[in-house]
């Protein structure tokens, strides 16, 4: 009787619940976190771990002095800078859009959508065939002033050529993240606003956008991790040239550790870089939270 | 105001109808492509015939090896869901419905595990599946990646919304805590299991990342990292790419179909808005 009274405790219950994902993370994420911060002070190389050896601050002197590196945060922040503000504002109208009493919702829904789940890689390959020399979409964004050109193998359009990718495959999310936000806004607040006479961008402007507040930050941090997080699109489009093909126009931060750190096997190298980079997602994190607040 | 109200009205279908051409057409696209000869490519009009020969030349050609991708992508995958399926929820439970010593430590590691970047640590666990000789081995795909913080957190905020009252129900009934979640509060969260089991479904089986780094036997690679080696071996063959990429989404495709209702209602219900 006692046991059986132990056994359903809240206490051993509760425990032996949170084990099997407490064991796997402690073996698979926080060894491995620790073993990434110490790793970033070594000049380890995996061929020979064993005679990895602790050179302090020497990686990160390395990596500050290295061209490639500000080139690859150059290149993150402008992906981030382009897609995040449209696939925000897009997935938004998006989401309004699909929130009305309209036929074939369910539809535009789950077209928007698909995007989201699909393979990045997929839909690279099909976006690399679409923005070729020549084609239909070459052809259109032509008459708009841009060049004629293979989008993905051009220096000049390469990155922007990554972002519309990210945002045609990011912008579903933030329409059902939005969507889910707007069912929540109380409908007499509407109904409130347009007997005093608001017009329906002010009723946007004085009751959505409010309300909308804390999803916006979501959408915006989430987004903005992910952004710097790009990596299956650049691999997908530098095919077997080295990672951030044409001529590095594409290199990331995410792709700069890749290549230094697995792929030229520089453990400790490849670990400081990423250190730097846990580092500028905090405080660019940190930066956005201050800045919607204050956006009261 | 009647005839404001229906311009209103034709303007949002204006702009549901484009935005929709927008996103159809990639994947129209890709449809027609994989169904034409590699002549027919550049006219999307007046092309001679439909072919499943691109199909057929993917599951056949011996230069790769498509149906033994596509069973390690599905093994990979049904492993990652079952795990899922039953270590978030319970540590969600935990974490929404007990009351024990310790709990506000792990519900700061779900959080703070949520933030990092996945990329911050992919070294290190690349070293320990090495390590373990787990490369090239549907393991190392896997036993990394049988829980998600994000889920777990996602799965708690809808634990928290069940009333106590069910659980207490339950437990008058005789059963034990234990009893109580599995026999009562886990059949209750259908629709949050579901929406995970979507995007852990799409997550695992699109990823590229993971399985690219951790196999270098072509025999071993996933549908993903397969298809992407295909591409690079014959980017000139246009038909035969977009058959790969019907191939590799279309699983994705119909498990949505299928889960579609109750995705939209668990992500409304399961609040990411925290």
């Amino acid at each position: 009787m006692m046991f059986r009274k132990a056994r359903d405790s809240d206490f051993f219950v509760g425990w032996l619940f949170s084990l099997p994902f407490l064991i796997l993370w402690a073996w698979w994420f926080f060894y491995p976190f620790v073993q990434s911060f110490i790793r970033s002070f070594q000049d380890a190389n995996f061929a020979d771990l064993g005679a990895a050896k602790f050179i302090g601050f020497q990686n990160y002197a390395k990596i500050l002095h290295d061209q490639a590196f500000y080139r690859a945060i150059l290149h993150s922040l402008e992906i981030v800078l382009i897609a995040v503000p449209v696939q925000t504002l897009l997935g938004l109208l998006m989401a309004i859009l699909v929130n009305r009493k309209i036929k074939g919702k369910g539809l535009f829904r789950t077209l928007f959508f698909i995007p989201y789940i699909t393979s990045t890689i997929a839909v690279t390959t099909v976006f690399m065939m679409l923005f070729k020399q020549g084609t239909f979409v070459t052809n259109f964004f032509g008459m708009f002033g841009f060049g004629n050109v293979t989008w993905f193998a051009n220096t000049h359009y390469a990155l922007l050529f990554v972002a519309i990718l990210f945002i045609f495959q990011q912008v579903g999310f933030s329409m059902i993240v939005y969507l889910s936000g707007l069912q929540e806004v109380p409908k007499d607040l509407y109904e409130a606003g347009q007997i005093d006479g608001a017009s329906g961008l002010q009723a946007f402007r004085y009751i959505t956008v409010p309300f909308m507040k804390p999803i916006t930050f979501f959408v915006v941090s989430v987004a903005t991790i992910l952004g710097f997080q790009i990596f299956d699109q650049i691999a997908a489009i530098s095919r077997y040239g080295a990672l951030g093909s044409p001529a590095g126009a594409t290199g990331t931060v995410v792709t700069y550790f890749y290549q230094n750190g697995i792929r030229y096997m520089n453990i400790g190298y490849g670990s400081a870089a990423v250190v730097l980079f846990f580092f500028i997602i905090m405080i660019i994190t940190f930066l956005q939270k201050k800045l919607l607040d204050e956006k009261e | 105001m009647k005839t404001k109200k229906g311009l209103a009205l034709t303007g949002n279908y204006v702009l549901l109808i484009v935005l929709g051409v927008l996103f159809a057409l990639p994947f129209l696209y890709t449809l027609y492509t994989s169904l034409v000869t590699m002549q027919d490519v550049n006219h999307l009009a007046g092309f001679s015939k439909w072919t499943l020969a691109n199909y057929k030349l993917f599951f056949t050609n011996d230069a790769y090896n498509v149906p033994q991708w596509l069973w390690n992508t599905v093994a990979m995958t049904a492993i990652v869901i079952v795990g899922n399926l039953i270590i978030n929820p319970m540590a969600g439970f935990a974490l929404a419905k007990l009351d024990f010593a310790g709990k506000k430590w792990i519900y700061w590691i779900v959080v703070a595990t949520m933030m990092v970047p996945y990329q911050m640590i992919l070294i290190p666990v690349y070293v320990n599946v090495a390590h373990l000789g787990w490369l090239n081995s549907v393991l190392g795909l896997t036993i990394p990646f049988l829980y998600q913080s994000l889920y777990i957190f996602m799965l708690r905020q809808f634990f928290i919304s069940i009333p106590g009252e069910f659980i207490e129900a339950a437990r008058l009934d005789g059963l034990t805590k234990m009893g109580a979640f599995w026999r009562i509060v886990y059949p209750l969260a259908r629709s949050s299991l579901i929406t995970m089991s979507i995007l852990a479904f799409s997550g695992t089986w699109n990823s590229y990342l993971i399985p690219s780094t951790f196999t270098s036997d072509p025999t071993k690679y996933v549908l993903v990292v397969g298809l992407n080696s295909v591409k690079d071996m014959f980017f000139e063959n246009t038909p035969l790419i977009m058959a790969g990429v019907v191939l590799a989404t279309l699983p994705i495709l119909v498990f949505f179909f299928i889960f579609q209702k109750q995705y939209i209602e668990g992500v409304s219900s399961s609040g990411v808005k925290g």
